[in-house]
């Protein structure tokens, strides 16, 4: 059987950076749609309904992929799909954490955090093991 | 060698008695009269006096008045052939030691003498260690004066205790950290004070031996850097190099530690702004050579043009930070002279000519003849102005305008510089000074920049006395305000 095509939600406001990202993603097979900001990001992640999101964590504002990760997983249908935030800022917010244990997912709302540049082989394994886990439930 | 004054008429009584007094070691004086003996008993610091009670001119009990008003160390002894209870009270209640009847034998007298020096021999102790005692007493006031006047001129907090943790001393900077009152000294304040200082001051208190250093640490009295002192606990050695006591030095750094994290964060920001466009490019770099993307010519070209830019405004934003850190440090060399805004003000516009045209811009000059000139360094005010200029440029619509003035009022060159492009939010406005703030929205996106501009203007209107301020509406333009006093900079 032939393995359905996830469509995944990159969201940076870094265009060279989103497009980089998303080279590397189509290239482990994912079907990518991008937005450049929180605003965007929102309404295709509404239209679209990606099987998971990918945010860059500093946008317009410090924490605005935060936000976003935030209010997807309070969403009806974004509570059950895979969200990762991407930074290479922990030291200048300094927000210094992963999303391993229960409790801090809880507290972050997604379900890993990424140092950029990303690992592809990593961020694809985790991927994975996100939609085993919500496809379970 | 006991002194003693004889007073009596009696010749032969005076020599008689001062024979015998010379053998027996004394240093005998003898007045005839009570006026003599009052001359001499007041004149002279005499141990003893022996007074007849009756005398032709003075009255010895007078004579004994006087001598003792003025020398009350002075042991004086009555003798009298007429005792009688009434005139021994009165003696005695005159300060009389005692009463000699007469006439005496040479032992009853030696034997009065002796007692009487003794007597003398003790009040003059007495007399000298009252004064020792009350020289001390003005000395150890005046150096606690002293000691009190120096602790309460130290700006840092001190706070002395015993070994037992109890207050001994404070001054007065230290009630800007505790309240501590004079009620308080004698006790315990370990528990008072934070548990880190107590524990620093424990230190002394649990070593078995004298700990002849002190320890120092950092503490947040006040979280959020409101409040940060450093914390000196020294100890107080006793003679035998014991333990008296701790000294307790507490020095506010709030503002130092404020600096600190200013500049810590500043850091970070500049840290992260260098690593985004690296980033970028690098992600490029890795995607053109990995022969897995299987890029197309074009598409390799354009990558390698986007890292360009990056690059470039890299260099740019270190060119910034460099001019703003040469500036921090005040090692930029100026080059003073008089200088003309609207000159600048042209050249600068001159420049973006091709711009203008290509956006179709159109530019209004209101630059008045005959304007002061303005003493500054060439260089930072073309770039103030082309940096204020170009934004005016970069961030209008096209078929835009742009609007110059330069005015002089009230002493101050003015320079407003109006634009019809995408104006601010307030939000951006409050921020637009600050260190790589960009306002990041769709028409925004493609203008490069390094986010420091601004505030490298800023700096330099401010190094000039002067000042910038902005007015903006979204959606409309935006208006900037440079002003710059001429009395102060001439």
């Amino acid at each position: 059987m032939e393995k359905e095509i996830k469509t995944i939600l990159l969201v940076d406001d870094d265009i060279d950076l989103l497009e980089q990202n998303k080279l590397i993603l189509e290239s482990k097979g994912y079907h990518i749609i991008t937005a450049e900001n929180v605003d965007d990001a929102w309404n295709v992640f509404k239209k679209e309904k990606p099987d998971a999101a990918i945010l860059d964590l500093i946008m317009e504002e410090h924490d605005a992929g935060f936000i976003l990760s935030h209010k997807i997983k309070r969403d009806e249908y974004g509570k059950n799909i895979p969200v990762f935030l991407l930074t290479s800022a922990t030291y200048v917010t300094g927000m210094k954490f992963d999303a391993s244990t229960a409790e801090e997912q809880e507290w972050i709302h997604c379900d890993g955090w990424f140092n950029k540049p990303i690992e592809i082989e990593e961020l694809a394994r985790k991927l994975e093991e996100c939609f085993e886990k919500y496809k379970s439930k | 060698m006991p002194r003693i004054l004889i007073v009596d008429d009696e010749k032969g009584l005076r020599l008689g008695t001062s024979r015998l007094l010379t053998a027996e070691g004394y240093e005998v004086d003898t007045a005839e009269n009570g006026t003599e003996g009052i001359k001499l008993g007041t004149t002279n610091d005499y141990d003893l006096a022996v007074i007849d009670m009756k005398m032709p001119d003075i009255d010895g009990i007078d004579v004994l008045k006087a001598i003792k008003e003025k020398r009350p160390n002075t042991i004086c002894f009555i003798a009298t052939a007429y005792a009688s209870y009434e005139t021994a009270i009165e003696a005695t209640r005159l300060g009389a030691a005692s009463y000699i009847p007469k006439p005496f034998t040479p032992e009853e007298l030696i034997k009065q003498l002796e007692s009487g020096y003794e007597k003398r021999l003790l009040l003059l102790e007495a007399e000298k260690l009252k004064r020792e005692r009350e020289e001390r007493m003005l000395e150890v006031a005046f150096e606690k004066t002293r000691l009190n006047t120096i602790v309460n001129s130290i700006v840092d907090g001190v706070i002395v205790v015993n070994k037992s943790g109890e207050l001994v001393l404070f001054n007065s900077a230290a009630l800007k950290y505790y309240h501590l009152s004079n009620s308080m000294i004698g006790e315990n304040i370990l528990t008072f004070i934070h548990p880190k200082i107590s524990e620093l001051v424990n230190n002394f208190f649990t070593s078995e031996e004298y700990l002849d250093k002190s320890f120092s640490e950092q503490i947040e009295l006040k979280p959020d850097r409101e409040l940060v002192v450093d914390v000196t606990c020294s100890p107080v050695p006793q003679v035998d190099k014991s333990l008296a006591g701790v000294v307790i030095v507490i020095t506010n750094i709030t503002e130092l530690k404020k600096i600190e994290h200013i500049k810590s964060q500043f850091v970070s920001m500049v840290a992260h702004e260098l690593k985004t466009p690296i980033a970028a490019v690098l992600g490029f770099l890795k995607i053109i050579i990995d022969p897995e993307f299987k890029l197309s010519p074009e598409q390799q070209k354009d990558y390698l043009t986007r890292s360009e830019k990056r690059l470039v405004t890299l260099v740019d934003m270190v060119n910034d930070l460099l001019d703003i850190s040469r500036m921090e440090i005040g090692t930029k060399r100026r080059e003073i002279k008089e200088i003309d805004l609207a000159e600048i003000i042209k050249s600068n516009t001159d420049f973006l000519e091709l711009e203008l045209k290509k956006r179709n811009l159109t530019l209004n000059l209101d630059l008045p003849d005959g304007l002061p000139l303005l003493k500054a360094d060439y260089n930072e005010i073309s770039r103030l102005f082309t940096n204020i200029i170009g934004n005016s440029v970069k961030y209008n619509r096209d078929n835009g305008s742009i609007d110059i003035k330069i005015k002089f009022e009230n002493g101050n060159l003015i320079t407003s510089i109006s634009d019809t492009g995408i104006g601010m939010k307030p939000e951006e406005k409050n921020r637009l000074f600050q260190e790589f703030f960009r306002a990041k929205n769709e028409s925004t996106r493609n203008i490069p920049g390094t986010g420091l501009g601004l505030s490298i203007v800023k700096r330099i209107a401010e190094s000039y006395s002067g000042n910038i301020t902005v007015e903006s509406e979204y959606g409309k333009g935006s208006t900037f305000t440079v002003i710059f006093p001429l009395k102060q900079s001439q």
